[in-house]
């Protein structure tokens, strides 16, 4: 038995940094959305400011660097995100419905056939949905002669809304199998023998039971059109969601205006998460009342140890948020204190950055003259990998003119 | 017919056959369909569709294969060699997947007390609704040359210069573990918790090892979980866009990013079409063979 203790000890060393694991990354990422800095780092720590989800600054360097609330992009995108993610929950969770529905009346012999067909989409990759749906509409557009069929086939957010339905009608449709698995059909036939019309049986008895899974079908459909990009970036055409300006700007170059994104959605999925747990949890409790107390007493005893039972009897849950409310202040208050939180800070690391990089370029252009003098051509002086080697170009600067150091030194 | 259309009455069985054959036909099968053919077909503007030069032709795969007639090579090693960099690589990632998340699993379904495991399952939840591109751009902080973990590793003096985990695809593959490890985690915790508590003891008491139980009662109780995590967490990270946009470095590729090349960049449809064909091929493949070795059926994969 002691072996046996050592070893849950090890397992749970073992769950504590996969945990790290799996939200170190997130945590990090959130942080660098209060730097001040252009490039979202932790360790060279700048100021602490809001400024990434307001404005954003024009960087040290000409580039632009738009905040949360002055992307007109990522806002545009956020739009087209939301009016896709409509379209979807109203498309698959009928379908996904219907085809549960079927299921269970379809003759034993096609279920199967009908199951794989209905599943596939899952097994299929993203990519390969959003073109074959993208060449399939390019080819009803061409036909279709400038009619409607021409600008609905044209049209990125109906082809994306087709295309991401396709797959998410299956995450609705297993959420409804689940669900109607422990339908009890003598309640249909029940209301058929009191005379209630079929349609009538469909609205006042099935629909009302599985309405917990079609809310947590929408709240999936929603989620999951509204974060995939394999299948969207094909089929969106010429327009953007959301995930496709994320991924453009993320490969133009990284700038903590992402992370404050990041730390938005964070939120929002942990406040939907929770509030779903919390329902969740409730009508557990609502059919545990229901259940017989035998059942619910054998459960217990088979999962629950007493020891821990008393552990969690207190509410931890009001002690952690007060506890990270008053964190909050004090490191608020400290940041203050420090002077690296505010504009004063901010200039005055601007003004150091300016003078350093005007430093830098003008080493830079030694050493590109240096470079092209002994004609080395094969990038060694391209010192950051991150910025595409755009410095490994010795002729760069030369072209160029060189950087307008006059301007730099202004302030 | 006549039944169903009595069991439902009409207007919802009309709801029914038109929702099922919309996304059945209409979503799922002629799409597909549609690209199969068309990656069969020459790469001709709009225009001359239909017309003479629109003909059945192998040249997308044989490029595929052959690589381009102007090229020397005997085979079309740039693209070969992509395409089977990113089979082992999704192969091998799926493998540590199940490694690293078999402990996890076992933990929260047979170890952890009910109200833990339900706490963890749903802190498990949370970063798997966040965005993949954000997953990906969190980890492109950590690994970038002036990142987090070069700048920490510095500091204490464990290296010099920054390492270009980038260059080195380290951040690639890491990436894409972190991306999906969640879809192995799901399958294999729900497999676990089926099996009956009392077989694990009944295997202590009889003097079994630790190993040996885990060996021959809980892997092949877990085996439709396992195969369907591994399947999920293949077909994801074979056909993954996300991660490799943001976290693979210049010179390395992803299969998906060529077929984008073909699509958005060389604007040559027909021939992405033909590369997406070979995916959803070895997708394919690689789901009929989990099924034939753990020899469960499709509807156990996916649940």
């Amino acid at each position: 038995m002691k072996s046996q203790q050592a070893l849950n000890i090890l397992l749970g060393i073992y769950i504590f940094i996969f945990f790290t694991y799996l939200f170190g990354p997130l945590v990090i990422m959130s942080i660098t959305a209060f730097n001040s800095a252009e490039f979202p780092s932790v360790t060279p720590w700048e100021c602490f400011s809001f400024r990434w989800f307001n404005e954003g600054k024009i960087a040290y360097d000409g580039q632009h660097l738009a905040g949360l609330a002055t992307d007109w992009r990522l806002h545009e995108g956020l739009i087209t995100s939301l009016k896709i993610g409509l379209g979807v929950v109203l498309l698959s969770v009928p379908i996904g419905l219907s085809a549960a529905l079927v299921l269970t009346q379809v003759h034993s012999r096609f279920r199967t056939a009908f199951y794989s067909v209905s599943i596939m989409p899952v097994l299929f990759p993203g990519v390969i949905i959003g073109i074959s749906t993208v060449v399939l509409w390019d080819r009803i557009a061409s036909m279709g002669g400038g009619g409607l069929a021409t600008q609905l086939g044209r049209n990125g957010i109906f082809l994306t809304i087709l295309a991401q339905t396709c797959f998410i009608s299956t995450y609705c449709f297993l959420i409804f199998v689940a669900r109607l698995q422990r339908f009890d059909q003598t309640q249909e036939e029940a209301a058929l023998d009191l005379g209630a019309s079929q349609t009538q049986v469909f609205f006042k008895i099935l629909i009302p039971y599985m309405m917990p899974a079609i809310a947590s079908s929408c709240v999936i459909a929603f989620l999951a059109s509204f974060e995939n990009y394999n299948t969207t970036v094909f089929s969106i055409l010429s327009d953007q969601t959301l995930t496709t300006v994320i991924a453009s700007k993320v490969r133009l170059g990284i700038s903590p205006a992402i992370s404050s994104l990041a730390l938005v959605i964070i939120l929002i999925t942990l406040t939907v998460t929770i509030v779903y747990e919390v329902l969740r949890r409730r009508e557990d409790e609502k059919n545990r009342a229901i259940g017989s107390d035998a059942l619910y007493a054998q459960t217990l005893d088979s999962r629950l140890k007493k020891i821990d039972k008393s552990e969690f009897s207190i509410p931890k849950p009001i002690f952690g948020v007060l506890l990270v409310i008053i964190v909050c202040i004090f490191s608020f208050n400290k940041l203050v204190e420090n002077e690296i939180y505010g504009s004063a800070c901010i200039a005055a690391k601007e003004k150091e950055k300016k003078s350093n990089f005007a430093e830098q370029l003008k080493l830079l252009q030694k050493n590109a003259d240096k470079a092209s003098q002994t004609s080395v051509q094969n990038g060694e002086t391209g010192q950051k990998k991150e910025f595409g080697d755009i410095f490994g170009d010795p002729d760069l600067f030369k072209n160029f003119g060189g950087f307008d150091t006059k301007k730099k030194e202004d302030p | 017919m006549n039944y169903f259309f009595n069991k439902n009455g009409p207007l919802i069985s009309t709801y029914l056959i038109i929702s099922i054959g919309f996304w059945l036909i209409f979503l799922i099968i002629i799409p597909q369909l549609y690209m199969f053919d068309l990656s069969f077909r020459p790469n001709i503007p709009t225009l001359l569709r239909g017309g003479p030069d629109d003909v059945y032709t192998l040249v997308h795969y044989k490029h595929f294969l052959f690589g381009s007639e102007t090229s020397g090579e005997r085979y079309n090693y740039v693209d070969v060699r992509v395409f089977l960099d990113t089979i082992l690589t999704a192969i091998l990632i799926t493998l540590i997947n199940l490694c690293f998340c078999y402990p996890i699993a076992f933990y929260i379904a047979k170890v952890a007390s009910a109200k833990t495991a339900r706490l963890l399952i749903v802190s498990l939840i949370i970063p798997f609704w966040i965005n993949e591109l954000l997953r990906s751009f969190a980890l492109r902080i950590l690994f970038a040359g002036e990142g987090f973990i070069n700048n920490v590793l510095i500091k204490m003096g464990v290296i010099d210069t920054g390492i270009n985990f980038i260059a080195m695809d380290v951040a690639l593959y890491t990436g894409l573990n972190y991306a999906y490890i969640l879809l192995m985690i799901f399958p294999l915790y729900n497999a676990i918790e089926t099996l009956d508590k009392n077989q694990l003891e009944a295997a202590e008491d009889l003097g079994s090892s630790m190993i040996r139980t885990h060996l021959r009662i809980v892997i092949p109780h877990a085996k439709a979980g396992i195969a369907s995590g591994c399947t999920m967490v293949f077909m994801l990270t074979a056909g993954a866009l996300a991660t490799p946009v943001v976290l693979s470095s210049p010179n390395t590729f992803w299969f998906t990013q060529l077929i984008y090349q073909w699509f958005n960049m060389n604007d040559n449809w027909p021939r992405g079409a033909a590369y997406s064909v070979v995916l959803l091929t070895v997708s394919v493949v690689f789901v009929l063979l989990m099924m034939k070795i753990f020899k469960v059926k499709i509807g156990e994969i996916v649940r």
